[in-house]
């Protein structure tokens, strides 16, 4: 960020933070963030305290389907009301003209989000039954947001049957990648077999290891709002427990950190409903689905030359691998099926 | 000189590139740097599998696509739009000559771009 811009950004956060004495003593990005930019920034307040906050804010090309900072702002203040641990929405910003994009602000929490260290970390939390039982502590918080939210009309109306809406937006997506006909038979099976409605709720639709901050005393933050919205509550238990988001600790069935029946024992103790194992399967069959669309989409962030990225270059052929997962577990649940019929 | 292009072809470049990433460069770079040093490398291996793929296996899976759709279209877009339309579920005359031709275009795809996966990884 250079100086006129930090300068700006100065000027911004102390009229913010009703603070004429607020000075920023230090800036860096954060690494990840393929989406979203990352930025701490080490302030000293005009009463001499020392604080750390991270400013969030737009890549130059971002998903469609993912939402701005302003409507993230919202999602993280109506968690935080709600309990869930996020770190402290401050302030949004709308003004692109501050450091060329709207930005949120948030306290800064320390921890350690990296998957591939997560799930290799025993004494996480106090141990891996308590992180599956705060995985689904904080699910059950998120899923007692229901709609309607005049704080969050951005969402639009919930959906009348999120599965069957999880399928058209897939198609869509697929339409607009191109052909992949492997995904298209992993769709076609979860649209014949899709669940009936339930009643909606707010689902964090990103709820994975990598985007949980932990230490070893308990899980520290849940990150990265931008695709949150209102859905069926098990497509965010099956996004977690999906095979390709356990970072190759695949005993380990809760994000390749706990077990499936500490996370799902968390939730009951939460005041969540028994989560209905095969509907909770499904999503986890979705979950392979709207990874790869997801990555496509990635891809195409690259090859449309407005952002050239070689991690974004690479994220497309995690789609083979995911297929190849898809076209067995749609060989499986038919089997079941024809057992069962 | 072997042919009009001169050796080590584009499959041997991509892969003494590749050793050198790893073997050479990789270990003298700070952690900051080395994630990126991984996906350079990674990116030169997938494209080192890529050209070795043989031209005949990619003409021999579009034929079984081509006669499974039997459309004068781009025959992976008519596969698509097949099984969308549900004309491939099961139960259908052509499920399990799709389903086998996915299996095939799976370990393809796999070879290519995550052969980890084929050795169970």
């Amino acid at each position: 960020m250079d100086e006129a811009r930090c300068e700006r950004l100065r000027d911004w956060l102390a009229r913010a933070a009703d603070d004429a004495g607020l000075a920023i003593t230090a800036i860096e990005r954060l690494v990840g963030g393929a989406i979203q930019q990352n930025w701490r920034l080490t302030l000293r307040r005009g009463d001499g305290r020392e604080e750390r906050w991270v400013l969030r804010t737009d890549n130059p090309a971002t998903l469609a389907v993912s939402h701005g900072r302003i409507e993230e702002f919202a999602l993280l203040r109506a968690a935080h009301a709600a309990g869930v641990t996020v770190a402290e929405p401050l302030f949004v910003c709308e003004d692109s003209g501050v450091i060329g994009a709207p930005f949120l602000v948030m306290r800064h929490v320390a921890g350690i989000a990296a998957a591939h260290r997560v799930v290799k970390w025993d004494a996480i939390a106090g141990g891996r039954e308590a992180a599956s039982r705060a995985l689904r502590r904080e699910l059950a918080r998120i899923h007692r947001i229901r709609p309607p939210r005049s704080d969050l009309a951005f969402l639009g109306d919930p959906p009348a049957d999120p599965c069957l809406a999880f399928c058209a937006e897939q198609e869509r997506a697929l339409d607009a990648a191109g052909p992949h006909p492997i995904l298209e038979w992993g769709l076609r099976h979860l649209r014949r077999t899709a669940p009936p409605p339930i009643a909606p709720s707010l689902c964090h639709n990103d709820f994975r290891t990598g985007n949980i901050l932990w230490t070893e005393q308990g899980l520290a933050a849940v990150l990265d709002w931008e695709f949150a919205g209102w859905g069926d509550p098990h497509a965010d238990l099956g996004w977690l427990c999906a095979r390709c988001w356990r970072f190759g600790n695949l005993a380990m069935e809760a994000g390749g950190i706990g077990t499936r029946a500490a996370l799902y024992a968390g939730y009951v103790e939460a005041g969540g409903a028994v989560p209905d194992a095969a509907r909770v399967a499904w999503w986890e069959l979705a979950a392979h689905l709207r990874w790869a669309s997801i990555a496509l989409a990635q891809g195409a962030r690259h090859l449309s030359g407005r952002e050239p990225s070689l991690e974004l270059a690479l994220t497309p052929h995690i789609v083979p691998e995911l297929e190849w997962h898809i076209l067995r577990e749609v060989a499986s649940r038919e089997a079941g099926l024809e057992r069962a019929a | 000189m072997s042919g009009v292009l001169e050796h080590p072809d584009a499959a041997a470049l991509l892969t003494i590139a590749r050793t050198t990433v790893l073997e050479e460069i990789l270990p003298a770079l700070p952690e900051t740097h080395r994630l990126t040093a991984r996906m350079v490398a990674n990116a030169l291996g997938i494209a080192q599998r890529m050209i070795a793929v043989d031209p005949s296996r990619l003409t021999a899976l579009e034929a079984r696509a081509t006669a499974l759709v039997r459309s004068g279209q781009d025959p992976w877009a008519a596969l698509c739009a097949l099984i969308r339309s549900g004309q491939a579920d099961p139960g259908t005359e052509c499920h399990a000559a799709v389903a086998s031709l996915l299996s095939d275009l799976a370990q393809l795809r796999c070879e290519t771009s995550a052969p980890k996966t084929l050795a169970g990884g």
